[in-house]
């Protein structure tokens, strides 16, 4: 089963590449696909979830030797996200007509990179999964190609390739310090490394993951890139790409380097605090739709690291729940701010209220478990800080709501077409549920959390 | 030997960063290439160890040099064969685009484009 | 820009040698040095001399270039089909038929085993590849010139 949405969307995404993406059928073809891997995916995740992880080892070598492919809780947590994330904004992008051959192929590579990324337990093969993804991201970031989808392309490919490159060199280093790839084994073996060397991987390895997600200091490149792609393309980008950031944070810094992210914790508070605070101020002055979605990513992000941060049960298992409803949140408000007509207004104010975490929207779920973790260390400020930021961030989210929706229509919009708005309607009605009926979403946080802190059991 | 190969990637990744800050995009994409193979060597200097090529038959009590980081370091030399074609398209692309290749003539279009987009929401407001 | 006659002449020469060690280092990948990333770079220098000494529209003639896309997405599901079907006998993807150890049937030097055919793929792959981005920074190129 582990291998089934891999192949199945490796298979189809070369065979999509030389079809016409923008022909119907080929859409079709595409969405039928990606819906029957993000099916496997979810047989994947009863299985982890029952049974407990699922390995497989490359090649039928004995585990150590060959490339090991672990699904446990966290990973497949990961990738269903991510490939429903991108199976629904294919489908928003199917519906509203493909303009370009590559797109469905690209969104597919994305999807199979992404897959193979969350599934694997091997540091190397990690990386070569994540350029996949990564080169898929950075072409569809250029889909539209007029002069600033272009722009916003490059600026992304050299700033994340640079990431990259420090991801690389951290996995070396981790090879070297350890003498194995393979993820379980370095988790055991580094306790025994040199301590600085150790601090210096996590180091470069904490940087790359923060270009990834948009961190304060390394965000410099995510506004440009964010208002200058289309919706669909800047939906999986910050619903399934950044969740590289998160998942990357968790697995190799809660897993693999648990001392250094403990001796780290300050420099994460100190950085999410910036984030969250730098990421409100500045989306709460800007005046277009996707500038404001852009800092507000940066800021939602902050929340993520803080939960990292507070480190053990409770704080992974919010930073797990804070990912998933950050990602359902960004999806959700990157597509309706596409769109116009009948209940696209609707479903932005349940995304903006879920970003502000006002109830019943998942966003106040995600206050809620980062709260519960902040007073488990009994930490005034961070209780402070979630107050500060859910409070700006629901000025801006009014404000865009306000500018946007209910400001009278100067220029006569065309209405986007019905199974367009439905989609998003759908994506709304899934975060109203996840609020109402949060207590599964919880258990997936502390599934999640246990299989990181436990080295991949259930 | 490890000293050579760390001064090569310390020059390697000094002289792709400084390319990478220059205004020319042809310049950045150079530096990029020169930083991800600096780190490519990194990868390959991670199990440096004298030796026989492992590869058989081998002569019995004779070292073997670690295989593994080379294969790693193949497979980065592929994608970064891979990711520099896509950023010489992409320059291409910006090029015909812009018809310029400085990062200043970029960045003004970049702002004049932008004014117009805000003219024309506040005309609407 | 017209090349002198010395490098189209050497052009031209180093074209077969430079495919026919592309393929010794092919198929000889597993018993020595070498595999199908390193043979489709050279397989594809040998074709970029093509490109400079004569020009992207002499060099489509000598070559099917609109097939290339084919060549390497082709390769990739030859790859792919290679590490893939060992599923279907219940076998964890990538496995070796012959496995290590076992009886490899032997056609002069060259062994018999299923990541020659997954090289091959790679091989297709990369040359394909790197063609298709020769040739499009090549009409690049021509289409400024005019």
């Amino acid at each position: 089963m582990i291998v089934f949405t891999l192949g199945l969307t490796w298979t189809l995404a070369v065979l999509l590449s030389l079809l016409d993406g923008r022909k119907h059928p080929v859409g079709g073809i595409a969405l039928g696909g990606l819906a029957a891997g993000f099916a496997g995916l979810l047989v994947l995740g009863w299985e982890v979830f029952t049974n407990g992880p699922v390995t497989m080892v490359a090649g039928g070598w004995p585990p150590g030797v060959g490339i090991t492919l672990r699904a446990d809780a966290l990973g497949v947590t990961f990738a269903v996200l991510s490939v429903g994330v991108i199976l629904i904004a294919l489908a928003y992008e199917a519906v509203s007509g493909i303009e370009s051959r590559t797109f469905p192929a690209l969104a597919m590579f994305m999807a199979a990179g992404l897959t193979g990324l969350f599934l694997t337990g091997d540091a190397f093969n990690f990386y070569v999964f994540f350029e996949i993804a990564m080169i898929a991201a950075y072409a569809l970031t250029g889909y539209g190609e007029r002069a600033r989808q272009l722009r916003a392309a490059f600026i992304f490919a050299v700033v994340n390739l640079l990431g990259s490159v420090l991801f690389l060199i951290g996995v070396g280093a981790l090879y070297h310090l350890t003498g194995t790839l393979d993820m379980r084994m370095i988790a055991e073996r580094v306790a025994a490394a040199q301590p600085n060397a150790a601090l210096l991987t996590a180091v470069a390895i904490f940087v790359a993951f923060s270009l990834k997600l948009g961190l304060f200091p390394f965000h410099y490149w995510l506004p440009a890139v964010y208002t200058g792609v289309r919706p669909s393309v800047a939906a999986m980008l910050s619903g399934a790409l950044a969740n590289i950031g998160s998942y990357g944070l968790l697995r190799f810094g809660g897993e693999l380097l648990p001392q250094e992210l403990e001796m780290g914790a300050t420099a994460l508070f100190v950085l999410g605090t910036t984030s969250i605070i730098y990421g409100a101020l500045q989306a709460v002055s800007r005046r277009t739709m996707t500038e404001v979605l852009a800092y507000s990513a940066i800021g939602q992000v902050g929340y993520i690291l803080i939960a990292l941060g507070i480190g053990g049960p409770v704080g992974f298992a919010a930073a797990v729940v804070y990912a998933i409803i950050n990602s359902l949140n960004k999806l959700l408000l990157f597509l309706a701010a596409g769109l116009r007509g009948w209940m696209v207004g609707a479903a932005f104010a349940v995304g903006a209220f879920s970003v502000a975490g006002v109830p019943p929207a998942a966003g106040f779920l995600g206050k809620l478990v980062l709260f519960q973790a902040s007073l488990a260390v009994e930490s005034v400020a961070l209780v402070a800080l979630i107050f500060i930021g859910g409070a700006l961030s629901f000025v801006y989210s009014f404000q865009i709501y306000q500018r946007v929706f209910w400001k009278p229509q100067a220029r006569a919009y065309k209405i986007s077409p019905s199974t367009a708005r439905l989609l998003v309607a759908g994506v709304a009605g899934l975060l109203l549920f996840a609020g109402a009926w949060p207590e599964p979403l919880l258990a997936l946080g502390q599934r999640a959390a246990a299989a990181v802190l436990l080295g991949g059991a259930p | 030997m490890i000293l050579v190969s760390a001064l090569t990637i310390a020059v390697l990744f000094g002289v792709g960063s400084y390319l990478l800050l220059q205004r020319d995009l042809i310049r950045v994409v150079v530096g990029i290439i020169l930083v991800s193979n600096a780190a490519n060597l990194f990868l390959i200097s991670a199990g440096l160890s004298r030796g026989q090529a492992p590869i058989y038959p081998l002569e019995e009590g004779v070292e073997v040099s670690d295989p593994l980081v080379q294969a790693m370091t193949l497979t980065a030399i592929v994608i970064a064969f891979g990711i520099s074609a896509l950023l010489m398209s992409l320059v291409y692309r910006v090029y015909t685009s812009h018809l310029s290749l400085n990062l200043e003539d970029i960045s003004e279009a970049e702002v004049r484009e932008e004014e117009s987009i805000e003219s024309r929401e506040v005309a609407e407001d | 820009m017209k090349t002198s006659v010395m490098t189209r002449v050497v052009a031209r020469v180093l074209l077969v040698p430079a495919l026919v060690v592309a393929l010794a280092i092919l198929i000889k990948g597993y018993a020595d040095t070498g595999d199908g990333f390193n043979a489709g770079v050279i397989a594809a220098l040998g074709m970029l001399l093509q490109y400079v000494a004569f020009g992207y529209e002499e060099a489509e003639r000598m070559m099917p270039v609109r097939l290339v896309a084919v060549i390497a997405f082709g390769g990739l599901l030859l790859s792919l089909a290679v590490a893939l079907l060992p599923l279907f006998w219940g076998l964890a993807i990538f496995t070796h038929v012959p496995g290590p150890g076992e009886e490899v049937i032997h056609l002069g030097t060259v062994e018999l085993i299923t990541p020659v055919v997954f090289d091959i793929g790679v091989f297709m792959l990369v040359f394909g590849f790197a063609v298709g981005a020769i040739d499009l920074l090549a009409r690049a190129i021509h289409r400024r010139e005019t």
